[in-house]
């Protein structure tokens, strides 16, 4: 089921003259890890800020389940349908790693109403990603890249979003928890029918993508197969 | 609910610029409280010695003229019955003119006019004076009015300076915490309740210098009131108190702080948008 689509789009940065996105169209279904490869500045994180609803293109339309990202409330968007994992992990630096996830939940308006009934949720999305409670109950100004990497992850997964979209998720993580970390993005798209969207230059990662779609200079070089 | 209990957390993350802001927050009260209480007191201290003194009449002879037909003690006496009189103290005197001193104590010092009358058409002549205390009202409240007009001028000195202070922390606090509210916003949460959290924690913090502000202000009011009224002639001891007015009064001036510094953020982070801030700090 085709969940997200991008029509025509071209995008200029403020001041800048030449479009860093060039007429793109692409889509992406359910199910399905979509792996966005392509050389630095190409425009592949510019592509991820605007179907993540975190910025708004200035040509052509971008459609999540059908509707026009400029005709609705771009904040819900974020908060209840599509997780992000930052390259930078994007944490609250002086609060804990249980407590980045809890208030991810409580912005979405999770389902899980109970205080700590939202925390136990939140040791147990750590724990998926390899992250003991010990570690969750540290400000996030203590932990390693790999560690806040992680819990960027358990952030994104927090309020059980539609749509995953992951800037390099696993550059930060060693050999052991990058396995883990993508065994866990392929069940989101096989087993949840998420749809994920990854840019990534990790070959593992591309080896998990059900599509690989190639940017260079704004364009896309490689269509998806179902376009 | 959790914005509020986010905003509270965060008090305790940010002690250091916060304990800053309170300690701002609350000197700016503490001053205000002082001035405040002192301006009021003594405000109502000049209404009310010109209300005596107003109500206050003196009933003499201009000057000796003699064949003229003088008034009696029991005339006097009986000027006391007057239904505008509240009491009076008539009593022999050797230092007076005519050996009498009378005073009439009026129910409302705006009844004086009334009350002459009545005594002219009762027989008091023409060389007899009815005049109000309230001619030296300025001999004896005049350092009480310039406490009341220093405190009122330094109120407000107080006022300008603090909301410039608190503007500038504010400005500067809310550049500290630019990738916070990015965090916040690229999380999904609304600007009005990214808004909502900050304003909270300023008012937390101002409604704990309030109270704070209000211990010392209480103590300190009565001080430095004695401190500048010792040393002028003719004082008055003034007896500072805190009532409705005042507390309103600091209750205002806080709530017009924290608003300022509310109007602050709230106009910032309507100008922002989450990518620019993230990708800024990346």
């Amino acid at each position: 089921m085709k969940c997200l689509e991008i029509r025509n789009v071209s995008y200029r940065y403020e001041g800048g003259t030449d479009n860093v996105l060039k007429n793109i169209s692409a889509s992406f279904e359910s199910g399905k890890v979509y792996a966005i490869i392509g050389q630095s500045g190409a425009g592949k994180s510019t592509l991820l800020s605007l179907i993540s609803g975190l910025d708004i293109c200035r040509d052509g339309d971008i459609y999540y389940n059908g509707k026009n990202m400029r005709k609705i409330d771009r904040d819900e968007y974020r908060a209840k349908n599509v997780g992000v994992i930052f390259q930078s992990y994007n944490l609250l630096l002086n609060s804990t790693a249980a407590y980045n996830i809890t208030l991810s939940m409580n912005i979405s308006d999770s389902n899980i109403k109970e205080r700590q009934a939202k925390k136990n949720h939140a040791y147990f999305l750590l724990d998926k990603v390899g992250i003991d409670r010990e570690t969750a109950d540290r400000k996030i100004l203590k932990l390693s890249g790999g560690e806040q990497q992680r819990v960027g992850i358990a952030r994104a997964l927090s309020h059980d979003p539609n749509v995953v979209i992951a800037d390099e998720p696993t550059g930060n993580l060693d050999a052991k928890t990058e396995k883990s970390v993508l065994e866990i993005i392929s069940r989101l798209a096989h087993e949840d029918n998420k749809c994920v969207i990854i840019v990534t230059h990790s070959k593992k990662v591309t080896a998990i993508a059900d599509e690989v779609i190639s940017i260079q200079s704004g364009q896309l070089l490689c269509k998806p197969m179902n376009l | 609910m959790y914005v509020i209990r986010h905003a509270l957390l965060n008090l305790g993350k940010n002690k250091g610029r916060n304990i800053l802001l309170g300690v701002i927050i609350f000197a700016v009260i503490t001053a205000a409280f002082v001035t405040l209480a002192i301006f009021n007191t003594t405000g109502i201290v000049i209404q009310e010695t010109r209300y005596t003194l107003g109500r206050m009449v003196r009933v003499a002879p201009r000057q000796i003229v003699y064949g003229e037909a003088s008034v009696s003690f029991e005339q006097f006496l009986s000027f006391a019955e007057s239904e505008y009189v509240h009491e009076a103290d008539i009593r022999e005197s050797r230092t007076s003119i005519n050996g009498i001193e009378a005073i009439y104590y009026l129910k409302q010092p705006e009844m004086l006019t009334n009350f002459e009358a009545e005594l002219r058409s009762r027989g008091l002549p023409d060389t007899y004076s009815v005049v109000s205390e309230e001619l030296s009202f300025e001999n004896v409240t005049g350092n009480l009015e310039n406490l009341h007009n220093l405190s009122l001028t330094f109120l407000v000195i107080v006022l300008i300076l603090g909301a410039f202070i608190m503007v500038l922390l504010s400005a500067i606090s809310i550049r500290e915490r630019k990738y916070e509210v990015g965090v916040l916003r690229a999380m999904g949460m609304k600007k009005k309740k990214v808004a909502l959290g900050l304003w909270i924690e300023i008012i937390t913090i101002t409604c704990i210098c309030f109270a704070l502000g209000m211990g010392a202000g209480t103590m300190l009011s009565q001080p430095i009131s004695d401190v500048i009224m010792t040393g002028q002639a003719d004082s008055i001891n003034v007896n500072i108190s805190v009532n409705a007015i005042t507390v309103m009064g600091i209750l205002g001036i806080s709530i017009l702080l924290a608003s300022i510094t509310g109007f602050i953020s709230v106009s910032w982070i309507n100008k922002c948008e989450p990518i620019k801030i993230l990708t800024e700090r990346n």
